[in-house]
């Protein structure tokens, strides 16, 4: 294609390829999620902190510019919404109780791959150009002992920047926090695993297949509280 | 979503529970009408803040306890 035929890339195309397109990120996705106005606001704003963060010697600012920016582009109804709540009373004193901790951060321990999809050894850049694969699939939950030691916690997610997460696992999957508690007596006692999964699944499959599973799995262990943690 | 879904099983199976998520995703748990939601002022995919900071990283955690034992009624939201 010659220079003067070349099709000029629309601000919309730009937006929608940092959403598993040419331009991938998975902290700015959300652009895809915003109206042309809404994005040239969001850019333009983060042009001008970019060097009001520099003048100041901050970060702060930064942080909750796209803070907003992620807000705005989660804040549209999503397919399931609940009129009446679930509400499990908590009875016991928490130094006397069993805790787990079940994250969808996709944690998993090195020498038990979940191999999602079937594939061995999967990349996180595989991860997230199958992540629409991934949504139809059943989740699978990754059985991590709280004694595991850092170098054998593995991450792999298609649907979040899982940077910080490979710097310290603790920022999606606080465990090494969580056995802390459980030495000062701030709980009594935490299972002998704490869980993982990928949040990006089949959301019927999870409900109708494997939430009943994890309850059983739950029970079994006389977990009395679940410290939740979705990403 | 995912783990609204787990929270409202293993809720009505007699397990209490307590979500830790980040602010954006305010609205979406709201729909899902948890019993106890603490938020932080991360970003997507950095719920418990920075890499390395253990100590807010503690605060959070022993606030979600306090959370889980407090709360009396569904739909409890608190802010760190």
């Amino acid at each position: 294609m010659s220079e003067n035929t070349k099709t000029l890339e629309t601000f919309e195309e730009f937006r929608k390829s940092f959403f598993y397109g040419s331009r991938s990120d998975m902290s700015f996705k959300f652009l895809d999620h915003l109206s042309d106005e809404q994005g040239a606001d969001f850019l333009q704003k983060l042009f001008r902190d970019v060097i009001t963060s520099i003048d100041i010697g901050d970060t702060d600012l930064l942080k909750q510019t796209v803070l907003e920016g992620q807000a705005a582009a989660h804040a549209h109804p999503d397919t399931f919404s609940y009129s009446e709540g679930t509400f499990a009373p908590f009875t016991v004193n928490p130094a006397d109780a069993k805790f787990t901790m079940l994250t969808s951060s996709g944690h998993y321990p090195a020498y038990k791959d979940p191999e999602p999809l079937g594939v061995q050894e999967m990349s996180q850049s595989e991860a997230e150009r199958r992540i629409f694969d991934f949504l139809k699939e059943k989740p699978v939950l990754s059985e991590i002992p709280f004694s595991i030691s850092p170098d054998e916690l593995r991450v792999r997610h298609g649907g979040y920047d899982i940077r910080a997460s490979l710097e310290d696992p603790n920022v999606t999957f606080p465990w090494q926090r969580m056995n802390e508690l459980q030495e000062d007596g701030v709980i009594g006692r935490l299972t002998e695993n704490g869980y993982s999964f990928i949040g990006a699944c089949s959301q019927k499959r999870l409900m109708k297949d494997v939430i009943p599973e994890w309850i059983r799995l739950m029970k079994d262990n006389g977990v009395d509280g679940a410290i939740l943690i979705p990403v | 979503m995912s783990v609204g879904h787990i929270a409202r099983g293993f809720e009505e199976s007699g397990i209490s529970t307590v979500v830790i998520a980040v602010e954006p995703f305010l609205k979406r748990l709201e729909i899902m009408s948890l019993p106890r939601t603490l938020l932080t002022d991360n970003l997507i995919g950095r719920v418990l803040g920075s890499p390395h900071d253990t100590s807010y990283q503690r605060k959070v955690l022993e606030k979600a306890v306090k959370l889980l034992s407090s709360a009396d009624k569904n739909g409890t939201v608190e802010h760190i």
